[in-house]
C-alpha cells in the first residue's frame, strides 16, 4: 500500500455534516454538528466537554459517529480512516511520551509507525525536532525534559510524517506563559510557512486567538459559530464601564438612551455600535453624576465567555452579543 | 492577533526550510512488521540502556549453559546429557518464567504507563494491529530464548558424534525439540503479554505475570506430588509409546491441567514425547484434553489482549 498524498484542494480540509455522537451511556457528545474547516490555522474552541475531543476522534476515524458524516482531506472518516491517519498528524492533549528514550529515537520510531522507511524516518525526525527548536538536547532522555520541551516533542512526532493536516489538542496545556507564547509562535509558523492546515483545539480562546485565521466555536456538541478571526473580534468589541456606585442606575440610564448594558462582575458591558455608544456612556455618567472609575475598550470579550471557569449558560452571552 | 505584515516578517526572519516528504509511505502490514521488530528488540533491551539488557542477557546465558556443559561432557567422551524436547525442565521453567515476567511488561506496560497508545492509534493501523505486533515480536523473542540453546546443544552434539547416521539421529531428535520450543513460545508470549497488559506499572505487571505462572505451577506440582506417590512415578517404561504400562489415575492427569508449564509437558507427552518433565504423567488419550485446554488458554489470552486495546484506544 503506497497511497499518494491527497491533492491540494482549495476547499475545506474538514467537512462535517450533521455529525452526531451519542455514547453508549446516553451522553450526547455531538449533536448534529455541521461545520467546515478551511486551510490555515483554525481554532476549535469550546469548554471542557463541549465535544472537541470526540470530534477529533471521529475525524481520525477512531470513533464512529452515531449519525452524519465527516470528510477529512476528502477521505470519509468511517470508511477511509486509514488514509486519513496516513496524512494527519495528531498531538494529543495529555502526556503521551515514554521517559526512558531520547526524543530522536522516539520521533524516529513514531515516523516509522506512520509508514516511513527507516532512513527517511530518521531524517524527518531530525528535521521535525529542529523545526520545533530541539537541538542538542534531542539526544537526551525525554524524562529529563521540561514540560515545554515535552510539548515540542509531541508536536514533532505529529510533524515527522509530513502531514497534510495537523490536529493539535490543547497544545499549550501545562505550559507557563513564556512556554505558551513559544508554542503558539511555533504553531503559527508551521501554519503560515510550512503551509500545513492546522486545527488547534483549546478551551482558552484568549490564548489561541492571536494565531488563528478562523475560529470554530462549539458548545454541548452544537456549532456555536464558525467565522474568520476578524469578524469574531469585531462582533465582540465592547466597552467596560465601572462606576464606584450606582451601577444599576447607570444601566437604566443607558437603556433609556437605547444602549443595552449587561452586568459583568461589578461593572457593565456595552456593545460598541459606533461613536454614539461612547457619547451615550459619557452623557449617562455625567447626567447621573456617578464616580466613573474605569472605562475600557475590550476587543476580546469572547475571551471572557470562553474562560476556563465559564458556566455553560454564559455561552449565550456570545449569541446575545452577536444579536446586536 | 496576527496581521499580514507580522506573518510576512516572521517568514523572512525564520526561514526554517520545511521540506515536503514525497517518498514512499508504507501501509499497515509494513508498520505492523516494524512494530513487531521494535518489540522484539526491546524484549532483549536492544535500543535501551545497559540496565535493560541485564535480565535478558543473564537469562539467555543461563539457558545456554546446559548446551555448553553438554558439549564439554561429550568432548570428554560421555553420551549426550541433555534432551532436545525437554532441555532441562526445572531450569527452563524458571528461566523462561523470569524472562517473560520481566520482559513482557517491557513491551506492553511501558506504553500503557507513558500513555503513548493514542499516538499509535493515530497512525494508519487498526486497533488490533498493536497487540498483534507485540505478540509477534514477543513470540519471536521467546523463540530465540528457547531455540538458540537447542541449536547450540545440537551444534555441540554434532561436533562430538561421528558418522552420518549419528548426525541424522541428532537431527531427528532436534526437530521435535524445536517444535516444542515453538509451542512454548506461542503459549508463554500470549499469557505473559495478556497478564502484563493489565497494568501500566512495570513492577506490578512483573508481579502479576510471575505470580500467575508460579502460583499455577506450584498448585499443579503439589497436586501432582500428592497423586504421584501411590504410583511411584511409574509413568511407563521409556519408549513404550502411547499406551502407558501402568494406568494413571484421572486425578493426576487433571492436576497437570492447572499450569501452563505442566500443560506444555502434557501436550508434549501426548504428542509422543518420552522424557518425563515436571512430574506430569503420560496423559494417554486424556492428552487431547491437555491440547484443548492449552489452545483455549492461548486463545483466551490473545482475545483478552486484543480486548484490552479495543478499550484503550479511546483514552
Amino acid at each position: 500500500m503506497n497511497p499518494s498524498p491527497p491533492a491540494e484542494r482549495p476547499g475545506a480540509v474538514i467537512e462535517a455534516t450533521a455529525l452526531t455522537k451519542v455514547y453508549p451511556g446516553g451522553v450526547t457528545a455531538l449533536a448534529g454538528l455541521t461545520v467546515a474547516f478551511a486551510p490555515g490555522v483554525t481554532g476549535l474552541i469550546g469548554a471542557n466537554g463541549a465535544g472537541k475531543s470526540t470530534l477529533i476522534k471521529i475525524l481520525l476515524g477512531l470513533l464512529e459517529p452515531t449519525q452524519g458524516m465527516a470528510k477529512v482531506l476528502g477521505y470519509d472518516c468511517v470508511k477511509e480512516g486509514m488514509s486519513i491517519r496516513q496524512f494527519v498528524g495528531y498531538m494529543p492533549e495529555h502526556d503521551c511520551l515514554p521517559t526512558d528514550i531520547s526524543a530522536t529515537e522516539f520521533v524516529t520510531h513514531m515516523a516509522r509507525m506512520s509508514g516511513l522507511p527507516k532512513t527517511a524516518a530518521r531524517e524527518r525526525a531530525a528535521e521535525a525536532l529542529r523545526h520545533v527548536g530541539l537541538h542538542e538536547e534531542r539526544y537526551r532522555q525525554i524524562g529529563t525534559y521540561s514540560t515545554g520541551m515535552k510539548q515540542r516533542v509531541k508536536l514533532a512526532q505529529a510533524l515527522a510524517g509530513d502531514p497534510r493536516l495537523l490536529l493539535l489538542d490543547e497544545p499549550t496545556n501545562g505550559l507557563d506563559p513564556a512556554g505558551r507564547n513559544a508554542m503558539l509562535e511555533l504553531i503559527e509558523r508551521i501554519g503560515a510557512e510550512f503551509g500545513i492546515p492546522i486545527v488547534v483545539a483549546s478551551h482558552l480562546l484568549g490564548e489561541i486567538e492571536r494565531i488563528c485565521d478562523r475560529l470554530v466555536a462549539i458548545e454541548a456538541g452544537h456549532l456555536l459559530r464558525a467565522d474568520t478571526m476578524d469578524s469574531f473580534t469585531r462582533a465582540s468589541q465592547t466597552l467596560l464601564i465601572e462606576v464606584e456606585e450606582g451601577t444599576a442606575a447607570l444601566a437604566q440610564e443607558l437603556a433609556r438612551r437605547g444602549v443595552r448594558a449587561q452586568p459583568y462582575q461589578r461593572a457593565l458591558l456595552v456593545p460598541i455600535a459606533g461613536m454614539s455608544t461612547y457619547d451615550a456612556v459619557r452623557d449617562s455618567v455625567a447626567a447621573l453624576g456617578l464616580p466613573l472609575s474605569r472605562l475600557e475598550q475590550r476587543r476580546h470579550q469572547v475571551e471572557e465567555i470562553f474562560r476556563d471557569d465559564a458556566q455553560p449558560g454564559q455561552y449565550t452571552q456570545l449569541e446575545a452579543a452577536d444579536a446586536y | 492577533m496576527p496581521t499580514e505584515t507580522s506573518r510576512a516578517a516572521a517568514g523572512v526572519i525564520h526561514d526554517l526550510g520545511y521540506r515536503r516528504y514525497d517518498g514512499p509511505r508504507f501501509g499497515r502490514s509494513w508498520i505492523v512488521a516494524a512494530l513487531a521488530w521494535h518489540s522484539f528488540r526491546s524484549a532483549f533491551g536492544l535500543g535501551r540502556g545497559a540496565k535493560a539488557k541485564i535480565v535478558p542477557v543473564i537469562a539467555f546465558v543461563a539457558l545456554l549453559l546446559p548446551a555448553i556443559v553438554n558439549a564439554f561432557a561429550m568432548s570428554q567422551g560421555s553420551a549426550r546429557q541433555v534432551d532436545y524436547d525437554t532441555y532441562v525442565p526445572a531450569l527452563r521453567d524458571l528461566i523462561m518464567l523470569v524472562f517473560v515476567a520481566v520482559q513482557a511488561p517491557e513491551l506492553v506496560s511501558r506504553d500503557l504507563r507513558s500513555r503513548v497508545l493514542p499516538l499509535y492509534f493515530s497512525r494508519p493501523i487498526k486497533p488490533a494491529d498493536y497487540p498483534l505486533a507485540k505478540y509477534l515480536g514477543f513470540t519471536s523473542a521467546c523463540l530465540v530464548m528457547l531455540e538458540v540453546p537447542l541449536l547450540a546443544l545440537y551444534g555441540g552434539a554434532v561436533a562430538n558424534v561421528h558418522g552420518g547416521s549419528a548426525v541424522w539421529a541428532e537431527t531427528k531428535a532436534l526437530i521435535p525439540g524445536l517444535l516444542i520450543g515453538l509451542l512454548w513460545a506461542v503459549t508463554l508470549a500470549a499469557i505473559s503479554l495478556f497478564l502484563a497488559s493489565m497494568t501500566g506499572r512495570r513492577g506490578f505487571a512483573t508481579g502479576t505475570v510471575a505470580i500467575g505462572f508460579l502460583l499455577t505451577y506450584t498448585l499443579a506440582e503439589i497436586l501432582l506430588q500428592v497423586e504421584s506417590p501411590a504410583l511411584g512415578h511409574s509413568a511407563g517404561p521409556p519408549g513404550s509409546g502411547a499406551a502407558p504400562a501402568v494406568a494413571v489415575p484421572l486425578a493426576e492427569k487433571v492436576a497437570g491441567l492447572f499450569s501452563p508449564f505442566t500443560l506444555l509437558q502434557g501436550v508434549r507427552l501426548w504428542l509422543g514425547g518420552t522424557n518425563p518433565g515436571d512430574n506430569v504423567p503420560k496423559p494417554g488419550a486424556f492428552g487431547a484434553v491437555y491440547a484443548l485446554v492449552l489452545i483455549a488458554l492461548v486463545a483466551l489470552s490473545l482475545y483478552g489482549l486484543a480486548a484490552r486495546y479495543r478499550k484503550a484506544r479511546l483514552s
